[in-house]
C-alpha cells in the first residue's frame, strides 16, 4: 500500500511541476540555511574534552584593584602561577602560555622556521590527553630546575627527521639546543580549548617546552598581557614580578570534594597574598575572589561562539517557519483543489484514514526530496563560506550529526505543514462533490 | 469604491488561506526589518575612514634570533635599509599595526597623583618615531610632528610627547585645545604636541576605535619581535616584499621576516566577521522575499483556478477586466497592510530580544516601515500576474460546465 501511495504520490507531484518545484525550492532553502548556521554553531559550540569536561578545570584569580575589572580574568600573574605550581595540594597541574621560537636542527638544508611555542608543564600532556608517537613527556624533576628539553609534532619530526624516531635528537630553538624527549601525533582539538584567548580557531602549537625555563630565557609572550594599574614593563624581571595576567592555569579535579578541597586551599591563599598586599579588592571576599570553571564554563566564558552566529541560528529558524508556513498555504491549496477526486475516492471506499495516510506520504516526499536538496544547499554554502570567507576547515566541514538532523528538520517541516492540509482534504463529505459533478 | 466589505466577507468565509498569508507577511516583517538593519549596520561599520594610506602601508613583522644581536643598533639600521630602498616614500617602526586586532591600549590620567587625577578614555597606544606619521599618511590638524633629536628608545626616558587623535582630544578635554597640556603615566610627564585627524586604533569593534596616541619612543630595541611600515605607491607594493626580504637579510639572515601584507589587506582580513554577516543576512532577505513572492503567487492562481466559475459570473453580469485586477490586489493589500503593522510590532518586540541578549542597538521604526513598502511592492509583483490572466476569464466560463 505504501509504494502504491508512493507512486499515488509521486504522479501528483508530477501533475502540478510548478507548484510542486516551488515547495521543494522554499522547503529546501529553509533547510539550507538552516543547516548551514545549526552546522557552524554546532562545531563553534563543541566541547572536545568530552567527558573530562568536568574533570579538566581552569582556575581564575581576582587579583585586581579595586574599581578596575569587574569580572574574572582568563589568565593569570606569574606569581600566582609559580605559587599555584609549588604548592603541594594539587598532583596534578600544568601553567602554560604561548610564545615564538626560530626553530632549527643540525640539517644546514632545511631552513630555519618561526613557530609558535606553547611553554608549559609536564602535567599539561596528562590534563588534555596528548597521544605520543615516540618517548614521552619530561621528568617530573624539569619542571622544578630547568632542561633544555623539547616535545615536537609528528609533522615536524617528519620535517626535520623524515619521520624517525627523533628521541634523544637535538633541536635548536632561537639557536640554542633542546632535547627532544617526545614526539606527539597529529593533535589540533578544535575549538582550541586550552587556549581560545588568541583565536578559538588556530591550529595547535607542535613545539612544547619546560614553563620553568621562563625565567631564564626570557620568551616573549605570544598572547595578551593585561594589567589594570599603571605598571612599565622596561624588562622581564619587570613583568616577572608585576601584577599583570597573561599565564593560564590547569588542573584535574575528580570529584565534588576535591574541588571544594581546592577551593578553600585558594580561599585561604587569597587571605594569605592579601595579607602581604595583594589582591587589594576587599569588596570581594576571598572565597569569591576564586574561580575554578571547568570546560564548559571556560568555553561559555571565552566567548567561543562568537554572538553573531547564535543570532543567525535563530534568524534563520525563523526563515525555515516562514517557509513551513509557506508550504503549508501552497499544499492547502492544493489538496483543497482535489477534493473532487477525494470525494469520488471516498464514495467508493476508502476511509478517512487511507486518504490522510495517502496525503502524508505525498508530504512527506516532497520533504525528502526538499532535505536532499537542501543538504546540497547547506554544503554549497558552507564550502563557499570556506573559499570565500576564509573560515576554518574546521568550522565549515559537514558535522557528522548533521545528516541526522538533516532529514529529520525536513521531515518534521513536511508533516507539520502537511497534517493540516491532509486533514482537512480527508473531511471532505462525498455527497457535496458527488453533487457537482 | 474598492469593494473592502465582499472582499472581506469573502476573506472570512475561507480563513485559512489569508491566515497563512498572514502569517508570513508578519513572520518576513519581522525578519526582514531586523535582518537589514544589522546589514545596514554592518555596512556603516565597514565603511568608516581609517585616515590611513591602506592602499599604499606594507606591513611585515620581524623576528630576530640571533642571540648576539643588538636590537637597539639593528633596529635603527633596518630603517636605514628600508627607507633608502628604491621606490619606497617612507618607512618606520611600530609597537603596533592598525586594524591588525592586536596591539597596546593604555590611558593618560591629568595629574602625577594617581588617587585624585582624572584619566583619559582607553586608547590605541602607538610607539613611534618621526616617520610614523608620514608613513601612516595620517594628517596632522594642529600643532606639529616629533623631530629626529626628540626620539626616546625606553619607556622610562623623560622628555615624552604625544601626538592624540582628534576624536580623543574632542573626548576629553572638549573644545579646549590639548596642546601644550601635560598628562602622567605614573609619574612620569607626558606633553601633547599634536592632533591628528583621524587615527584609529587595532580593535575594530571596541568603542574607543579611534581614540588613539603616537608617542615619541622607537621600541624596536627592547623585543626580538617586531612589525614594520613601509610606504609606496600601490603599484611598487608587489614587487617590495622580495626586495625588503633580500636587503635585510643580506644585513643578516639570523632572522624571520613573515606575514607581509599591505593594510588594506589587513583590514579586509580584519572586517571579514562583518563582511560575512552582512553577506549572510542580505541573502538571507533575498531569498525570503523570493519564496515570500513566488508561494503568493502560487496562491493565487490557485485561488484563481477555483474561482474561475466566479469570475466569469463576475464579468458575465459586467464586471470590468479593471474590477476583477482590482480585486485581486484589494484582496491581498489588506493582509499585506495588517500583517506589516502586526509584523512590525514583532519586528519591534524581537528587536528589544536581540538587544536585550546582545547588546545589540534597537531596532529603529525605520526599517519595518521599510520593510513592509518593499512587501507591498512584492506582493504587487507576485499578484498582478495571476490577476491580469484572471481578468482574461471569458465571461461564457461562468456557463459552461454547470
Amino acid at each position: 500500500m505504501f509504494f502504491y501511495y508512493c507512486d499515488l504520490a509521486w504522479r501528483s507531484i508530477r501533475k502540478t511541476p510548478m507548484l510542486s518545484m516551488l515547495m521543494v525550492l522554499a522547503i529546501s532553502i529553509g533547510i539550507g540555511i538552516t543547516i548551514t548556521t545549526l552546522n557552524v554553531y554546532k562545531t563553534m559550540s563543541y566541547n572536545p574534552a568530552g567527558e573530562r569536561s568536568e574533570v579538566i578545570n581552569s582556575v581564575q584569580l581576582w587579583s585586581q584593584g579595586l574599581d578596575t575589572w569587574d569580572e574574572f580574568i582568563s589568565s593569570i600573574t606569574y606569581t600566582d602561577a609559580m605559587n599555584l605550581r609549588n604548592n603541594a595540594e594539587l598532583s596534578v597541574k600544568a601553567a602554560t602560555y604561548r610564545t615564538g621560537l626560530a626553530l632549527q636542527s643540525d640539517n644546514p638544508k632545511i631552513e630555519p622556521v618561526l613557530q609558535s611555542v606553547r611553554v608549559t608543564d609536564r602535567d599539561f600532556f596528562k590534563i588534555f590527553s596528548v597521544p605520543f608517537l615516540y618517548g614521552s613527556y619530561w621528568d617530573a624533576n624539569v619542571d622544578l630546575r630547568p632542561a633544555y628539553q623539547v616535545v615536537i609534532s609528528q609533522k615536524l619530526n617528519l620535517r626535520f627527521f623524515e619521520g624517525k624516531n627523533s628521541v634523544g635528537k637535538t633541536v635548536f630553538l632561537d639557536r640554542k639546543p633542546y632535547q627532544i624527549v617526545g614526539v606527539i601525533e597529529d593533535w589540533n582539538p578544535q575549538p582550541k580549548y586550552y587556549d581560545p584567548l588568541n583565536g578559538a580557531f588556530n591550529d595547535a602549537e607542535e613545539i612544547f617546552i619546560p614553563f620553568s625555563l621562563t625565567a631564564q630565557e626570557e620568551f616573549d609572550v605570544w598572547g595578551n598581557t593585561s594589567g589594570w594599574q599603571f605598571e612599565p614593563m622596561l624588562t622581564y624581571s619587570d613583568r616577572l614580578a608585576s601584577e599583570k595576567v597573561w599565564i593560564q592555569f590547569w588542573t584535574e579535579l575528580n570529584s565534588e570534594d576535591e574541588k571544594q578541597n581546592y577551593q578553600s586551599w585558594l580561599t585561604r591563599y587569597v587571605e594569605q597574598q592579601r595579607a602581604i598586599g595583594r589582591f587589594t579588592d576587599t569588596a570581594k571576599t576571598p572565597a569569591e575572589a576564586v574561580q575554578i570553571s571547568d570546560i564548559d564554563k571556560w568555553l561559555e566564558d571565552n566567548n567561543v561562539v562568537p554572538k553573531d552566529n547564535k543570532i543567525l541560528v535563530g534568524l534563520s529558524l525563523l526563515f525555515l517557519s516562514v517557509c513551513l508556513v509557506n508550504i503549508l498555504g501552497l499544499l492547502l491549496t492544493k489538496f483543497l483543489k482535489r477534493a473532487p477526486e477525494v470525494g469520488v475516492r471516498r464514495a467508493i471506499g476508502a476511509s478517512r484514514g487511507q486518504i490522510f495516510s495517502q496525503y502524508m506520504v505525498e508530504v512527506g516526499m516532497i520533504g525528502f526530496i526538499g532535505g536532499v536538496v537542501g543538504l546540497l544547499w547547506a554544503w554549497g554554502s558552507l564550502t563557499a563560506l570556506h573559499s570565500y570567507f576564509s573560515m576554518d576547515q574546521s568550522v565549515t566541514g559537514l558535522d557528522a550529526s548533521m545528516w541526522v538532523i538533516t532529514p529529520l528538520i525536513a521531515i518534521s517541516t513536511a508533516v507539520l505543514a502537511g497534517v493540516y492540509p491532509a486533514w482537512v482534504v480527508c473531511r471532505t463529505k462525498p455527497s457535496v462533490y458527488l453533487k457537482t459533478q | 469604491m474598492f469593494h473592502i466589505k465582499p472582499i472581506l466577507s469573502s476573506l472570512m468565509r475561507s480563513k485559512s488561506a489569508p491566515i497563512l498569508l498572514l502569517l508570513q507577511i508578519i513572520l518576513s516583517v519581522a525578519i526582514v526589518s531586523n535582518a537589514s538593519f544589522i546589514i545596514n549596520e554592518r555596512l556603516s561599520l565597514m565603511q568608516r575612514e581609517s585616515g590611513y594610506a591602506e592602499e599604499q602601508i606594507l606591513t611585515f613583522s620581524m623576528y630576530n634570533f640571533d642571540p648576539a644581536i643588538d636590537n637597539m643598533k639593528q633596529n635603527q639600521v633596518d630603517q636605514q635599509i628600508l627607507r633608502s630602498l628604491p621606490n619606497v616614500i617612507d618607512a618606520s617602526y611600530s609597537n603596533m599595526l592598525p586594524l591588525s586586532d592586536s596591539g597596546w591600549m593604555d590611558r593618560y590620567v591629568d595629574g602625577p597623583d594617581a588617587d585624585t587625577a582624572k584619566g583619559t578614555p582607553g586608547f590605541a597606544f602607538y610607539l613611534g618615531n618621526e616617520h610614523l606619521l608620514n608613513v601612516m599618511g595620517a594628517k596632522l590638524i594642529a600643532g606639529r610632528n616629533f623631530t629626529a633629536d626628540e626620539i626616546n628608545t625606553s619607556l622610562d626616558d623623560s622628555g615624552m610627547m604625544a601626538l592624540v587623535s582628534q576624536p580623543l582630544a574632542k573626548a576629553f578635554w572638549g573644545e579646549e585645545s590639548p596642546l601644550g597640556k601635560t598628562m602622567y603615566q605614573g609619574a612620569q610627564a607626558v606633553t601633547i604636541i599634536g592632533v591628528v585627524d583621524k587615527l584609529q586604533g587595532a580593535w575594530i569593534d571596541h568603542e574607543n576605535f579611534e581614540y588613539s596616541v603616537i608617542q615619541n619612543i622607537d621600541f624596536g630595541g627592547s623585543s626580538s619581535n617586531k612589525s614594520y611600515m613601509v610606504r609606496a605607491l600601490p603599484e611598487h607594493i608587489p614587487a617590495l616584499e622580495e626586495t625588503i626580504r633580500k636587503a635585510l637579510h643580506a644585513e643578516n639572515p639570523n632572522r624571520v621576516l613573515d606575514h607581509f601584507q599591505t593594510l588594506s589587506e589587513m583590514k579586509n582580513l580584519t572586517y571579514s566577521n562583518h563582511r560575512l554577516m552582512a553577506t549572510v543576512l542580505s541573502i538571507m532577505v533575498i531569498l525570503l522575499l523570493l519564496i515570500t513572492a513566488l508561494g503568493l503567487t502560487g496562491m493565487v492562481m490557485f485561488n484563481i483556478q477555483r474561482r474561475t466559475k466566479q469570475i466569469g459570473t463576475r464579468r458575465a453580469l459586467g464586471a470590468k477586466k479593471r474590477d476583477i485586477i482590482q480585486y485581486f490586489m484589494v484582496e491581498n493589500y489588506m493582509i499585506c497592510i495588517v500583517g506589516g503593522v502586526i509584523g512590525g510590532m514583532l519586528a519591534l518586540v524581537l528587536g528589544q530580544q536581540l538587544m536585550s541578549l546582545y547588546s545589540l542597538p534597537m531596532v529603529p521604526v525605520i526599517y519595518p516601515i521599510v520593510s513592509v513598502i518593499g512587501l507591498l511592492v512584492v506582493t504587487t509583483l507576485a499578484v498582478i500576474i495571476p490577476a491580469t490572466k484572471a481578468a482574461n476569464i471569458s465571461p461564457a466560463m461562468a456557463t459552461r460546465s454547470v
